[in-house]
């Protein structure tokens, strides 16, 4: 039973970097992580909407979490991943990340609530702060990042 | 039996037989004398009621036999039809729908009995006719009568049971049972032509005749009529207490059975036949032989063949002896066309990028290229075809049209008629079984709104009855449905009015809109009330959800509209929702897809040939003034052409409009499979979808008619 409980609570998260900090996804929703490659730009769509891709015959739209957060624009490096989510209201998507990192397992009392408060746009998407090996990780809230209607 | 595996068919067949009542007894209430289609309304009642029986929906049988009893009556002139009469048949035919939809759903009829519809089926019945067993008796009598004329006719060429061969055993117990009294009789079983379960039914013959008689032999044998090795007909010698018309009459209630012939059959008879006929019953039990070898074998048309020689050996006793080519079709499950539909895309994607490699390549082979222009000839039919199999005419969904129009005209209070052609037009199966609830929506409106009472269209000098034209045809690589009435129109200044009352537009914006945008106003969400397109409310609203419906579907729908002279609803569907011809333009540095379809021609046209009109730019083409469109402003690239070059312009056509599209490069015409580019794109009008390239990469499709 105490096995159970604890296997219950925890979870997993892909440690992705966006500039100098470190971000989780929750790895539930991943589908995918593939390399940069050309974006087809589709016309007339939000600015961090930033186009489509070919991924094995599925035409998937590729967002920049970047833009979304307020951050600085993407700089495109050999490290440069596109990270395919699943998601349940709005269907497949990719969002390009600068660094793909490592996975990590989070128990729940590693994972800190963080209060609405804040003034920065950027904490605005976040659901919560992990904490794993001394570093401190901002958990992307996603349904807040991919808002349901674009 | 387990009927479930015939459920599915059951459902279809059913609805094919209500349909065709519906409009039978449409057209019974403008010819109430018409025999032929009283004829054919017992055949679908009578029809249904066996389906039902044998699949075991009592209460749907039980409504079916009484229609039955009163086309009975009608057919023999008993009852004569009335107004009211036409209604509650018309009760009952939804009544029917009801239970189909119910069996649809859970497999089950549903508990209604549906007593009131029953009871006024019996007070026709009773209320037309009080000798009902003797006109019953007189209809056998007439039958017989009939059927006497045609066997002397035919002179006993249908009295297949006197060709079964007797082996010595059958012979004795043949005897056996006369020597105790019994009858022994010979039937013929002719099956309809167009049944789909032939086994199921002599399945169904075989337990009919069972309840009164023993079957002693049967031709072709028992195993052969399971497996359904057999052409339309069956003959079976019997033992029975019952007079045979009892018998005959057991098995033709079964449905789907053309004919059943029967007689007295003596024993001897056959031996003096036989003694006549020896060499050729020889000769046929060699070729029977022949026949059954090769029915054995995987080959069907080998069978076909061997049939078709024994039926030459006997021609002589059988003027026809049976159709080969009865039309043969498979229903297949939606999905597995799916299925099929897209593995074609994906062999078109991987054949355009072995195009593409190919090209690139510096290939120097020609037979490489010959190789790959026949790849690229058997795929584009592969696609064809397969598209032929998805389409559909739209007649299944405009069948029930005259009817709804017919309930329109009583409930309304107005006379109309409604006249539709091209029901003949084909189109892909999912949107044909979409397509019926706009169509509907927009009969409705016509009936409701458009036309006008019988008094205000006498006034203004309109024939009484109001008319209402549905038309589908095929226009390039679209569908177009028309709804057209001679009714009133729309409106303009009260539709403005009733906007501002909504505060849909403010009236300062009323002021400055022209006809065609007052007319758009009546799309827009909050023009109505309803949410569903499915409402019957009949109050008009919705329209938005036909809009909504038909741009699902890759569609629009336009509307032109005279004031008192009445307004037609245009609806244009894409032919195909999956893969089209397409043009492959360069603009800057994108690549974008034109749908074929659309493009009417492409010009070069320089500099100076553009005009401003209005402060738009303009071109005059063979004597037309069409607007131009720079595509790289629309969709915010910078070009790479030098201002002064001339200018390639593509000519789209939308209805009757046209538009001038420039472009900076052509590519090429290229076989395009249309992705979703999913929801989370959709703000965007101009691009219809995105297709994946030769070499990976994904293109856009450019909605032309969203251009213009």
């Amino acid at each position: 039973m105490e096995e159970l409980r604890v296997a219950s609570e925890t979870t997993q998260f892909i440690v992705i970097k966006l500039g100098d900090e470190q971000y989780g996804i929750d790895i539930k929703y991943i589908d995918n992580i593939v390399r940069m490659q050309h974006i087809t730009r589709v016309p007339k769509v939000a600015s961090y909407l930033k186009g489509v891709i070919n991924l094995r015959g599925e035409v998937i739209p590729v967002m920049s979490i970047r833009i979304k957060m307020g951050l600085k624009v993407d700089e495109i490096t050999k490290s440069s991943r596109i990270i395919i989510l699943k998601m349940e209201q709005q269907g497949t998507i990719g969002v390009i990340v600068d660094e793909v990192k490592e996975v990590v397992t989070l128990e729940a009392a590693q994972i800190e609530k963080v209060a609405y408060d804040s003034k920065d746009e950027k904490d605005n998407f976040i659901s919560g702060i992990g904490k794993y090996e001394g570093g401190l990780i901002s958990l992307l809230d996603l349904n807040l990042v991919v808002p349901e209607n674009v | 039996m387990d009927v479930s595996q015939y459920l599915e068919i059951f459902l279809d067949e059913t609805n094919e037989h209500l349909q065709n009542l519906n409009t039978q007894i449409l057209s019974l209430e403008q010819e109430p004398d018409n025999m032929d289609t009283i004829n054919e309304i017992f055949r679908a009642a009578h029809s249904l009621k066996g389906m039902a029986g044998t699949m075991g929906y009592k209460r749907m049988q039980a409504l079916t036999h009484d229609m039955e009893n009163v086309f009975s009556e009608v057919r023999n002139g008993n009852i004569t039809v009335k107004a009211n009469m036409i209604d509650i048949i018309f009760q009952c035919l939804d009544a029917l729908e009801e239970y189909n939809t119910n069996i649809r759903e859970s497999a089950d009829e549903g508990t209604n009995d549906n007593e009131h519809l029953i009871k006024q089926l019996n007070d026709i019945l009773n209320g037309g006719n009080g000798e009902n067993g003797e006109a019953e008796k007189a209809t056998e009598a007439a039958e017989a009568a009939k059927e006497n004329v045609v066997e002397t006719a035919e002179d006993n060429s249908n009295k297949k049971w006197l060709d079964i061969k007797l082996g010595d055993s059958e012979r004795n117990v043949l005897n056996e049972a006369k020597r105790q009294g019994k009858n022994i009789y010979g039937i013929t079983v002719k099956v309809h032509e167009s049944c789909i379960l032939k086994a199921a039914r002599a399945f169904l013959v075989f337990k009919a005749v069972e309840e009164t008689s023993e079957i002693i032999v049967s031709s072709p044998s028992a195993q052969d009529i399971e497996d359904e090795k057999f052409d339309l007909d069956f003959s079976l010698i019997i033992i029975s207490d019952s007079p045979i018309d009892t018998i005959i009459q057991a098995a033709k209630n079964v449905s789907e059975i053309e004919d059943v012939l029967g007689d007295v059959y003596v024993v001897e008879q056959v031996k003096a036949a036989k003694e006549v006929k020896t060499t050729e019953v020889k000769e046929e039990t060699v070729k029977t032989e022949v026949a059954t070898a090769q029915a054995t074998s995987p080959a069907a048309s080998a069978t076909a063949g061997a049939q078709a020689t024994t039926a030459a050996g006997k021609s002589d006793k059988k003027p026809v002896a049976g159709k080969p080519g009865v039309n043969r079709t498979v229903r297949v499950d939606i999905e597995k066309l799916d299925t099929l539909m897209n593995l074609v895309s994906e062999l078109i994607i991987a054949k355009n990028s072995l195009v593409s490699a190919s090209a690139t390549e510096n290939n120097t082979n020609s037979e490489v290229f010959e190789q790959i222009e026949y790849l690229e000839s058997v795929t584009t039919s592969l696609h064809e075809s397969v598209m032929k199999v998805r389409m559909v005419p739209i007649e299944s969904v405009v069948t029930k049209f005259p009817r709804m129009i017919r309930d329109l005209s009583k409930k309304l209070n107005k006379k109309m008629e409604l006249y539709m052609s091209g029901e003949e037009t084909e189109l892909d199966r999912t949107v044909v079984d979409e397509i019926g609830d706009p169509l509907m929506h927009l009969l409705r409106n016509s009936a409701d709104h458009g036309l006008e009472s019988a008094a205000v269209r006498k006034e203004r000098g309109k024939p009484e009855v109001g008319s209402i034209f549905l038309d589908a045809y095929q226009d390039g690589n679209n569908v177009v449905i028309e709804v057209r009435d001679d009714g009133n129109g729309i409106d303009t200044q009260a539709v403005k009015k009733k906007a501002i009352d909504r505060g849909v537009i403010t009236p300062e914006q009323a002021e400055n809109m022209n006809e065609k945008e007052i007319i758009d106003l009546l799309f827009s969400a909050g023009f109505s009330t309803a949410k569903e397109v499915s409402d019957v409310s009949g109050r008009g609203v919705g329209l938005d959800v036909v809009k909504s419906k038909i741009e699902a579907l890759s569609g629009e729908v336009e509307v032109k509209s005279k004031l008192g002279e009445g307004s037609t609803w245009i609806i244009r569907l894409p032919l195909t929702l999956a893969i089209i011809q397409a043009l492959m333009v360069d603009i800057g540095e994108e690549k974008y897809a034109i749908s074929l379809g659309s493009i009417q021609t492409i010009e070069d046209i320089s500099v100076s040939d553009v005009k401003l009109v209005q402060n738009k730019e303009v071109i005059n083409l063979r004597g037309t003034v069409i607007p131009l469109i720079r595509l790289n402003e629309i969709l915010d690239i910078p070009s790479k052409k030098d201002s002064q070059d001339n200018l390639i312009v593509v000519i789209v056509k939308k209805g009757d409009k046209l538009a001038g599209l420039v472009v900076d490069e052509l590519i090429g015409q290229q076989e395009i499979v249309i992705k979703s580019m999913g929801k989370y794109i959709n703000k965007c009008k101009i691009i219809s979808g995105a297709t994946i390239l030769g070499d990976g990469e994904v293109a856009l499709i450019l909605d032309a008619n969203a251009l213009i």
